[in-house]
């Protein structure tokens, strides 16, 4: 169970860590303050959307445009949230110490990894609460919000990934966090000059994090989608378990 | 030293480090309950030599076994034998001295809390066991260090210059533990600058230059350990004048 024992130590770390309270305060507090405003917007447009047949309920304006801006804002968050996993260690020489007690390489990355899922499944939780706590006053339409959180939590897993594998590739902790930017934007923008150009539907399109994004906020989940996310997160994992298993024979 | 006493064997091992070689062609063995004392120079590889040892750095080329099973390509099975502290114990800041042997003792498969409590026990540990990391002085943060490498009662103990930073007391202290695990068994590397050290705990010693193992003899005597002294300064200054 070596897995569990680096994912507890690494839990331990960040229990302690001012800058995940710090995140989570200032971003919980900025999607409260969002949190209201969509809902006065929503209960401002009562009167026209009960004159619309098949208007948008509360999911479509309330909830998952909240989950759009969690989203926005794990673009920065994530990363600053994984950068110091791995390179905090090779800094302070705790990275040897830790592959010493023959750990193997896979294992630290996944307890590291599993450490920081559970930051993030804690900060997902805590906004979704938001729209959640208005379930028996409102109309929620579940399919869709579950679909759309799905969507943000595939998100988020790939953002940590991306974020560790580069962690483990320097010492460097804002080093770390502006490369997982930098990557998470390109992934998100890659189609961008092709759909200016009217190109839509070809590899460039399969290949953006937002066509993926934006089919489940739609509320439709498709494999297609899900293996996106899934091989980001197991291509990460790999370069970054790669990267410490040489570090044992590093000169 | 029979076959099967034999904890310890490395056997043409090298290592390069920062574009020079660190270790070269090194030969040596440990058998239960000896206490190798590994003398060197600043630079002349001891470091790497017990970082090997450990498990933290991989050999370029050459066999490294432990208890007869090779530990190059298998660094899994240190888990419960090799202890190590090395030279500047690393330490994660933001943990206190009890989640630091708690989470030691968990990488290193141990459970239950009997572990941790005996070894704040048996380096009184107890006062600062609620104090961070990240505040304790050089003095502290060894030995915390050492109780990490202690834990899980290692059949092999590397310590890369155990008495930096440890006062009188402290430093004898760290004696009695090196000479209490050579008898319960354990083989014990020590890596120092200090002859004194060496001639007080170990029964054996090695001294490395450059990369390279230039003498490994018993400490039986106090002859021997006379001996030590000027065979240190003729390798180290006959290498300096050549």
């Amino acid at each position: 169970m070596s897995v569990a024992a680096v994912a507890g130590l690494e839990l331990r770390r960040l229990r302690v860590r001012p800058l995940a309270w710090l995140l989570a305060a200032l971003t919980l507090g900025w999607l409260a303050w969002r949190y209201l405003f969509l809902l006065d917007t929503f209960m401002k447009m009562q009167v026209k959307l009960a004159a619309m047949a098949d208007g948008p309920g509360f999911t479509d304006l309330v909830a998952v445009p909240l989950l759009a801006e969690l989203l926005q804002l794990s673009f920065v968050v994530v990363p600053l949230m994984t950068m110091t996993l791995i390179a905090s260690d090779r800094r302070q020489g705790t990275l040897p110490l830790l592959l010493s007690t023959g750990q193997p390489p896979s294992h630290v990355v996944l307890g590291k990894y599993l450490a920081a899922l559970c930051w993030l499944a804690l900060w997902l939780l805590l906004a979704l609460a938001m729209p959640l706590a208005l379930a028996g006053s409102v109309h929620l339409d579940f399919g869709k919000l579950a679909a759309a959180t799905l969507g943000c939590a595939l998100m988020m897993a790939a953002l940590a990934a991306i974020g560790i594998a580069c962690s483990a590739f320097t010492a460097q902790a804002a080093l770390a966090a502006v490369a997982a930017l930098i990557i998470a934007l390109a992934l998100w923008t890659v189609n961008a000059g092709a759909r200016a150009a009217g190109v839509e539907g070809g590899f460039l399109d399969w290949l953006a994090m937002s066509t993926h994004l934006q089919i489940m906020a739609r509320g439709v989940v498709g494999t297609n989608d899900i293996a996106w996310f899934l091989i980001v997160i197991v291509v990460s994992l790999a370069l970054a378990s790669r990267r410490l298993a040489d570090e044992r024979g590093r000169r | 030293m029979t076959a099967t006493r034999v904890l310890l064997r490395m056997a043409g091992v090298a290592r390069r480090r920062a574009g020079r070689v660190a270790v070269d062609d090194l030969n040596l063995s440990l058998a239960r309950g000896e206490v190798l004392g590994l003398l060197g120079v600043n630079g002349a590889g001891k470091s790497t030599t017990l970082a090997m040892v450990a498990g933290a750095l991989r050999p370029d080329a050459g066999i490294i076994e432990l208890d007869g099973q090779d530990f190059v390509d298998r660094p899994e099975i240190g888990r419960r034998l090799v202890g190590w502290l090395p030279e500047t114990a690393p330490l994660w800041p933001e943990l206190t001295v009890r989640e630091h042997l708690q989470a030691s003792a968990s990488l290193r498969g141990l459970r239950g809390t009997a572990p941790v409590e005996a070894v704040i026990d048996r380096l009184n540990l107890g006062p600062m066991a609620r104090r961070v990391a990240g505040v304790l002085s050089q003095g502290q943060r060894q030995r915390l260090g050492l109780a990490c490498a202690l834990l899980h009662d290692p059949a092999l103990l590397v310590l890369d210059e155990p008495a930096n930073a440890l006062d009188p007391v402290q430093t004898a202290e760290l004696r009695n533990i090196i000479a209490e695990r050579a008898a319960a068994g354990s083989a014990v590397i020590l890596s120092t600058h200090v002859l004194a050290e060496v001639t007080a705990v170990c029964t054996r010693a090695a001294i490395l230059h450059e990369g390279r193992l230039r003498h490994d003899g018993p400490l039986a005597s106090d002859a021997d350990r006379q001996a030590l002294d000027k065979t240190f300064f003729t390798i180290a200054t006959r290498a300096e004048a050549a």
